[in-house]
């Protein structure tokens, strides 16, 4: 299986504070990786440099191929619907305005969005305001998904379904980084990175 | 083009704003309404008005949008491009507004020249927009955005137009045309120029500070 992200050496600090310090994460095609630790670990941190959005002090990060990213936070203009979203967004990825708002549809589907709904995202649920940020982060159908508890706000059943996803998206070929506080679902997932809150924290432990 | 739909869903976004839009056109009404009557304040007060309110839609569509702004870079726009769907849509946007207010001043006011004061409204929409846009780019909230607004637009409105504060001041050019469009002669060639100058400098002020703030690492590929 080829390599999808690596990321080697990463330090971070904001003013004194380490964040990071020479942290180490790969993540190989078709493996699901949970990324875990106490408040303040860095794991968000870790996403966002590994997205691109953050800028390591030190340390650098390659990666595969295409990647999404689906941060914490949903990072929607409030006013706009989904379907704007898809399309604005699948512009981004190269896609036309049909193959944006069909692809999208099928991913908001596979998540039980209600997809009748032409609300403005400001309108929506927590829950169903999750959904549309994580589609986004698959529209482009990326080879690297790192997902920052992407499941927020989900009910029962979707936060069932979207580990089922990750199953799927494992027998696809994508290489999956969820940032997790679920332990009941470590199980799942391929291996486990845990995060320490002091210097020299890469501590790395084998669930399968 | 990506360009033309970010100027879309801008419009989209600004267009579902009805208090924003009410905001924009009462703006700069009322700055002309009740300095009515007082010769070239009150045209000049009506020309600042409308910098406020189209500077203002400028500086809130960059700074409310921080963070999607650098995931849609992250899914392939340029941020020159979110830059320029920007101004496609509030750059239009300002010109309506301002032929329409320029229409309601050139009754009330009856300037010796309606079409060079109406100019001078133009000229202020369309450098409002450079100048909300650089404003949103380079500071980092929206309080502090509008802090900036109002001190620079106040400053413009409070100096006398021939003082040297005044010519260092974003609003200058288009203050000085509006200003002419009350006399029945004077240049105004040279003060068209200055804005030209002046919208130009603030779009590339905006442009280097929003690659800045949106800008991602591109990451090495691997194998």
């Amino acid at each position: 299986m080829a390599t999808q992200l690596l990321a080697s050496h990463i330090c971070k600090q904001y003013g004194r504070t380490h964040i990071l310090e020479d942290v180490n994460l790969a993540v190989e095609a078709g493996e699901v990786v949970a990324l875990t630790g106490e408040n303040g670990a860095g794991k968000t941190t870790l996403m966002r440099i590994s997205a691109g959005l953050l800028r390591a002090d030190s340390g650098t990060v390659q990666v595969g191929g295409r990647l999404g990213y689906c941060p914490q936070i949903p990072g929607l203009f409030e006013l706009l619907t989904a379907d704007d979203h898809l399309v604005m967004f699948g512009r981004g990825c190269g896609l036309s305005r049909e193959e944006a708002l069909s692809r999208g549809h099928a991913i908001l589907g596979e998540f039980d969005y209600p997809l009748h709904e032409r609300a403005a995202t400001q309108d929506l649920s927590g829950g169903t305001r999750q959904k549309l940020n994580l589609a986004l982060a698959l529209l482009g159908d990326p080879s690297l998904l790192l997902l920052d508890e992407p499941y927020q706000g989900f009910d029962r059943g979707t936060y069932v379904n979207f580990w089922d996803h990750c199953q799927n998206w494992r027998r696809q070929g994508k290489a999956v980084v969820v940032v997790t506080h679920m332990l009941a679902e470590l199980e799942r997932v391929d291996r486990v990175v845990e995060l320490a809150a002091h210097p020299s924290r890469a501590h790395h432990r084998g669930v399968r | 083009m990506r360009v033309f739909i970010m100027t879309e869903m801008h419009g989209r976004d600004l267009t579902r704003r009805h208090v924003a839009i009410g905001l924009l056109v009462a703006l700069p009404l009322s700055f002309y309404l009740a300095s009515a009557g007082s010769g070239t304040s009150s045209v000049s007060a009506g020309g600042v008005g409308m910098a406020f309110a189209v500077s203002g839609a400028a500086l809130f569509s960059i700074l409310s949008s921080r963070e999607v702004d650098q995931r849609l870079v992250l899914t392939g726009y340029r941020p020159v491009e979110l830059l320029l769907g920007r101004l496609l849509f509030l750059g239009p946007l300002g010109l309506l507004i301002s032929g329409l207010f320029s229409l309601l001043m050139a009754l009330l006011s009856q300037p010796d020249r309606p079409w060079v004061m109406a100019l001078g409204v133009a000229l202020v929409a369309l450098e409002s927009v450079p100048f909300g846009l650089a404003v949103g780019a380079v500071v980092p909230q929206e309080l502090e955005g509008t802090l900036v607004l109002i001190g620079v637009i106040g400053l413009q409105l409070a100096v006398r137009t021939d003082s040297t504060v005044s010519k260092l001041l974003p609003f200058y050019g288009p203050r000085k045309v509006l200003a002419a469009s009350l006399e029945p002669q004077g240049r105004i060639a040279v003060p068209v120029l200055e804005t030209a100058v002046y919208a130009l400098a603030l779009l590339i002020i905006a442009r280097v500070f929003m690659s800045r703030r949106v800008n991602i690492e591109r990451h090495d590929l691997l194998g």
